[in-house]
């Protein structure tokens, strides 16, 4: 028998996988109940994983696979003024189409009622659009009715919004006037290949011809102006043909840094950037809900292994190693696992058919795949990682339980080796990191997300202990016995409570401060107007009207007018330096070519306005110079100060400013305020117009303004504040609908948990059942024994999760928004922890029917 | 978390079937199992307990002991410090002559899975397996061939062929016990040590129990350590150690090293 050494067999023997394997699948057999509830709290966080990553994955492809149909051309080249002569030079010899477009801000208005020559008609801004009759490119400018083209606008006709269709009451057929002239409605746009979501635009779109135009006064000064030509290249060039083209064309355009080139390759880049922030902000929210689904897995596995202790101690006597043991049983937690991920991946695939259904204007085009198998890979991928995370430091108990428990329950348990005491926290977190940056798509967000959970579960845990030390200390025989069984619950340790008060205290807390957080941003960016602030701008006000718009604004009661004349310009160099080197130096290039290369509004005035303030050097200090004054954040993007010698380019005139001051500008005055102002007796002799700012009483008053200017005036530019700000919050509003949404799931999930709480000590529940039923307690006693239980749980993480939502809520909105806060501190409070206690009762009951419902005999007997 | 080395093929530790542990081992080789000083102290509440107090015991390969005693007087205490399933206050236990007490608890556990099998007062099967997945456990831990086979054999050999699928709480209390049975044997291990195993048995199972034991015993050749509270039982032993308050007070077959060193 000896032939082989015990001692020396050391403890590197191999592990036998296949033994393992067929363990997991035996312990996995009879797990129904364990299956349920793992489902429900893995399933709702993978389908928030996936509905989102499916949702924007799909909006993703519908750009890319249609990206030139979304810029209608192969090739947008754009500018704020006219094309210079090297872009047409340089498509000279290379075959292609060409598209020209203008796009400026104008008042569409109706035409004034002879019979009511008082009365100003109804007037709008619109955006308009100054096609040729080869626009399209590509893709399709779809109107209602069918049939015409922009080669139809001729020189009468216009294509309109249909919000403009609206507001005005326009049908087909009607006139409307633009810039002094007078048009008829041939079509209401549907759709258009190269448009933009007209939540970010200042009005509804408007087509009207090239001879249309001409017939307006539309071209005189426009602050507003973008020309624009579409190319189409001959022979269907390859993206990599495409990009090198574009490549060329910027070469060939050094000397012009003001035109904008873009290839269809790089289509919608603002849209595409949302989406990522969209997916980047949804998708840890999402990740939220899943983490706390791992916290109700950890619960689950800990409840579990607590009736498997003799099991254990059994499998280690028969020579388990307690790693072999672990690695089962994780076996068979990542097989419940994935059985709950599929569900809850498979109902968050179907997320973008749901969004179709309800928004079908996001998918305008029907080939957009919206099955996303990769989203589904990610969530439930997500998921199994989490599942098996949050299992691993409840799975320690296996190295703590002594073989010898087999012989004496009251064995004394084991210490769990270092390795894996400490490793099994720290892989945790380190899980928990690596989902956030799958999720949130950068390093730094993720280990925000990550540490700031972390220390909101502790201080959670913490206040969930600390009520429980307390409820434990009260003094007994004064509540009555159903309080008093509440108490005692809260107080009982390993009853799993903690940890699903820490859970559903989470997902109060997510909820609650969402909508603190919206509600009081939407509510200061609905009111936020400050007193005195202007509520209306008027653009492209020439200088000869200036006087004639004065009074209109006097006759409509305006307050605080001011009004500045401004001259278009570019920067060329700075202290003899040209601005594409300097762009070209920057680290942050796409920021730096913006601060170099931008249309600059320059103004001239003796004195500044209240809202700013010389911080270095001196206003107009220097008699020999022509001086230039610049304001503080935009002089260090430039990197100037005073006595740096800039050189612009007034609409062709070179002119050399010095700059002999630095301005502080209290932006949100909302007054008109400028990155350059210069000396007075310098710019007056080029072409400007006027930028007037005036506070009317009220919406009605703007409106009756804006009307009277567009009759009178109609090239004037009216900018209205109030709904601008609206348009702002309701694009917050939709962004913050999609998070308490998604925020509501971790409500669910807190729920679920701690319904599994009360299933997984379903047996220890029964048999209080059984035995207060035999000392007498009727059912109904005992479900309110139960209900109280639920409640007090319920209050205790409703309370706790309210006082970190109004926290949380209190820090963004006073140290990051710069809000006053105002918060609903106290009614807020007790209706958000009633409301958490009504639902932890309800859930909390349903798990418990079963126990309830048992007979005392069968309980006590088996 | 969980490191384990790979696998590697079939080998070290499977056994070839039929070849059973040798008796009548050489007497120059050193006992199958030795205790020599052998105490252990629990804490029980603010005072400590000795629950066994300075055992020496030495067992032959193919012996068959009983240990006796009263209830508390450290029988189970002692059969668990044997397997290495507890650590001793003081005392060495050496198996084959190599001590064990600077084992982990992973080398004790792969000691265990060759070379140790186990039945239990209270049965001890694992109730969410069937009969014959209980009794396979074992046999796929050490990677044994034809572990089906073997399983099929040993559920054969204590009657139960037939109810291999049933799950322990389908099962008497004298079917789960000669699962038990089963189980330990499968593996061929070289020591088996029994805790009270017909306690929780009726005297006309408990004897069905104990002769199937016995009989397997006989023909595995394996040495058994038998712990029980009955004389007639024990009496069926050819050597019996009587625990007496943590002491050993009698033993009817000392080996001749023990003996010496105890000043016999």
């Amino acid at each position: 028998m000896s032939a082989r050494e015990p001692a020396a067999a050391g403890g590197d023997a191999p592990t036998r996988w296949r033994a393992l394997l067929a363990s997991v699948l035996r312990e996995s057999r009879a797990a129904r109940g364990r299956l349920v509830f793992f489902t429900l709290c893995l399933a709702i966080g993978v389908a928030a994983v996936v509905g989102v990553s499916s949702l924007v994955s799909a909006l993703r492809s519908g750009i890319v696979g249609q990206s030139r149909e979304l810029l209608a051309a192969d090739l947008r080249v754009s500018a704020r003024r006219p094309l210079p002569d090297e872009v047409a030079a340089f498509f000279a010899d290379r075959p292609h189409r060409r598209a020209d477009l203008v796009e400026m801000g104008a008042m569409a208005s109706l035409p004034t009622d002879p019979e009511d020559g008082e009365r100003a008609a109804a007037s709008r801004l619109v955006e308009l659009k100054v096609v040729d009759g080869t626009y399209p490119l590509y893709g399709e400018l779809v109107l209602d009715p069918a049939g015409p083209t922009a080669a139809d606008l001729g020189a009468d006709a216009v294509f309109v919004g249909p919000e403009l269709a609206g507001e005005l009451g326009l049908a087909v057929g009607d006139a409307l006037s633009l810039g002094g002239a007078e048009f008829r409605v041939a079509a209401v746009v549907v759709d258009e290949p190269d448009r933009v979501d007209f939540a970010m635009t200042l009005g509804p779109r408007v087509f009207v011809g090239t001879e249309g135009l001409a017939r307006t006064n539309l071209f005189g000064e426009k602050s507003r102006v973008r020309h624009v030509s579409l190319y189409g290249m001959d022979g269907d060039p390859t993206r990599e043909e495409l990009a090198a083209l574009e490549r060329e064309l910027r070469g060939a355009l050094e000397d012009t840094p003001y035109v904008r080139v873009r290839a269809h390759t790089d289509a919608q880049p603002g849209v595409r950037r949302s989406l990522r922030q969209v997916e980047d902000y949804l998708g840890l929210v999402a990740l939220l809900s899943l983490l706390l689904g791992g916290i109700g897995v950890s619960q689950i596995v800990r409840a579990w292994l607590a009736g498997r202790t003799q099991g254990v101690a059994v499998m280690r006597c028969l020579g388990f190693r307690a790693r072999e043991i672990a690695a089962t049983y994780l076996g068979h937690v990542a097989l419940l696992a994935l059985a709950g991920c599929l569900v809850g991946g498979l109902a968050g695939a179907t997320l973008p058919w749901i969004v179709r259904g309800y928004a079908p204007e996001l998918f305008q085009d029907a080939a957009v795949p919206l099955w996303q198998p990769l989203a589904l890979a990610r969530g439930v991928g997500l998921g199994l990682l989490v599942a098996t995370l949050f299992s691993m430091p409840p799975l320690t108990a296996v190295w703590r339980v002594p073989p010898a428990a087999v012989l004496r329950a009251e064995a004394v348990p084991l210490p769990a080796p270092r390795s894996v005491r400490l490793g099994a926290p720290a892989a945790l977190f380190l899980g928990v990191l690596v989902s956030a940056r799958v999720q949130g798509g950068a390093w730094l967000p993720a280990a925000i997300f990550s540490a700031g959970l972390v220390v909101l579960a502790a201080l959670l845990w913490g206040g969930a202990r600390l009520a429980s030390v307390a409820s434990a200390r009260l003094p007994r025989g004064r509540f009555g016995p159903y309080v008093e069984h509440g108490l005692a619950a809260l107080s009982r340790p390993g009853s799993g409570t903690t940890g699903a008060i820490v859970a559903l205290g989470l997902g109060v807390l997510v909820v609650v401060s969402m909508w603190l957080i919206e509600s009081r941003l939407g509510r200061a960016l609905r009111t936020a107007l400050p007193e005195d602030a202007p509520s209306v701008f008027l653009v492209d006000v020439q200088p000869e009207q200036w006087d004639g718009v004065r009074a209109a604004l006097d006759e409509h009661g305006a307050r605080s007018t001011s009004s500045v004349p401004v001259v278009m310009a570019r920067l060329r160099s700075i202290d003899g330096r040209g601005v594409r080197e300097l762009a070209a130096e920057s680290e942050d290039r796409g920021r730096a070519t913006w601060v170099y290369t931008r249309e600059q509004r320059l103004t001239w005035m003796d004195e500044l306005p209240d809202d700013n303030v010389v911080v270095e050097g001196e206003l107009w200090s220097d008699p020999d110079r022509a001086e230039v004054s610049v304001e503080r954040d935009y002089a260090q993007d430039l990197g100037v100060g005073v006595g740096s010698v800039i050189e612009l380019d007034v609409q062709g005139v070179p002119v050399e400013l010095t700059v002999t001051s630095v301005r502080d500008v209290e932006w949100r005055s909302f007054g008109i305020n400028f990155f350059f102002v210069v000396e007075p007796g310098v710019l007056e002799g080029a072409p400007h117009f006027r930028l007037a700012a005036a506070r009317l009483a009220d919406a009605d008053a703007e409106i009756e303004l804006q009307n009277r200017l567009a009759a009178g005036f109609p090239n004037v530019t009216v900018l209205r504040i109030r709904p601008i700000l609206e348009k702002v919050a309701a694009v917050l509003e939709r962004l913050a609908f999609g998070i308490r949404a998604l925020g509501s799931f971790t409500i669910v999930t807190g729920l679920v948990i701690l319904a599994g709480a009360v299933a997984t000590t379903a047996l220890r529940r029964a048999r209080e059942a059984a035995l207060l039923k035999t000392l007498g307690v009727t059912r109904g006693g005992v479900t309110r024994l139960f209900a109280f239980e639920y409640a007090l749980s319920g209050l205790l993480a409703g309370t706790l999760g309210t006082v970190g939502a109004l926290a949380l809520a209190w820090a963004f909105l006073v140290h990051l928004a710069e809000l006053e806060a105002e918060l609903p501190w106290w009614t807020a409070l007790p209706t958000a922890a009633v409301a958490t206690a009504v639902l932890a009762t309800l859930s909390g009951l349903s798990a418990s029917l079963r126990a309830l419902r048992a007979r005392p005999l069968d309980t006590l007997r088996g | 978390m969980l490191p384990t080395p790979p696998p590697t093929p079939d080998g070290d530790d499977a056994r070839a079937p039929g070849s059973t542990a040798s008796s009548g081992a050489p007497a120059d080789r050193p006992p199958q199992v030795e205790c020599r000083g052998l105490t252990k102290r629990l804490p029980s509440g603010a005072r400590t307990l000795t629950v066994l107090d300075g055992v020496d015991l030495s067992i032959r390969a193919g012996e068959l002991v009983a240990v006796l005693g009263p209830s508390g007087s450290g029988k189970s205490t002692l059969l668990g410090l044997l397997a290495g399933l507890d650590r001793p206050t003081t005392g060495t236990v050496r198996i084959d002559g190599r001590p064990i007490e600077g084992l982990g608890e992973d080398e004790l556990a792969l000691l265990r899975r060759r070379r140790i099998g186990f039945v239990f007062q209270s049965f001890q099967l694992l109730g969410n397996l069937t009969a014959r997945e209980n009794v396979l456990v074992p046999l796929e831990l050490i990677g044994f061939e034809e572990a089906r086979a073997r399983a099929d054999e040993v559920l054969a050999e204590v009657g139960l062929a037939e109810r291999g699928h049933h799950y322990p709480s389908q099962l008497s209390g004298g079917e789960q016990q000669r699962v038990a049975l089963a189980r330990a044997f499968a593996p061929r291990p070289e020591l088996l040590l029994a805790d009270e195993p017909t306690g929780n048995l009726d005297p006309a199972t408990g004897n069905r129990v104990l002769e199937l034991l016995l009989g397997m015993r006989e023909r595995h050749g394996t040495t058994l350590v038998l712990v029980t509270h009955d004389p007639e039982i024990a009496a069926r032993a050819e050597r019996q150690v009587h625990l007496f308050g943590g002491r050993l007070e009698r033993d009817t077959g000392a080996a001749p090293a023990a003996a010496a060193s105890r000043g016999a």
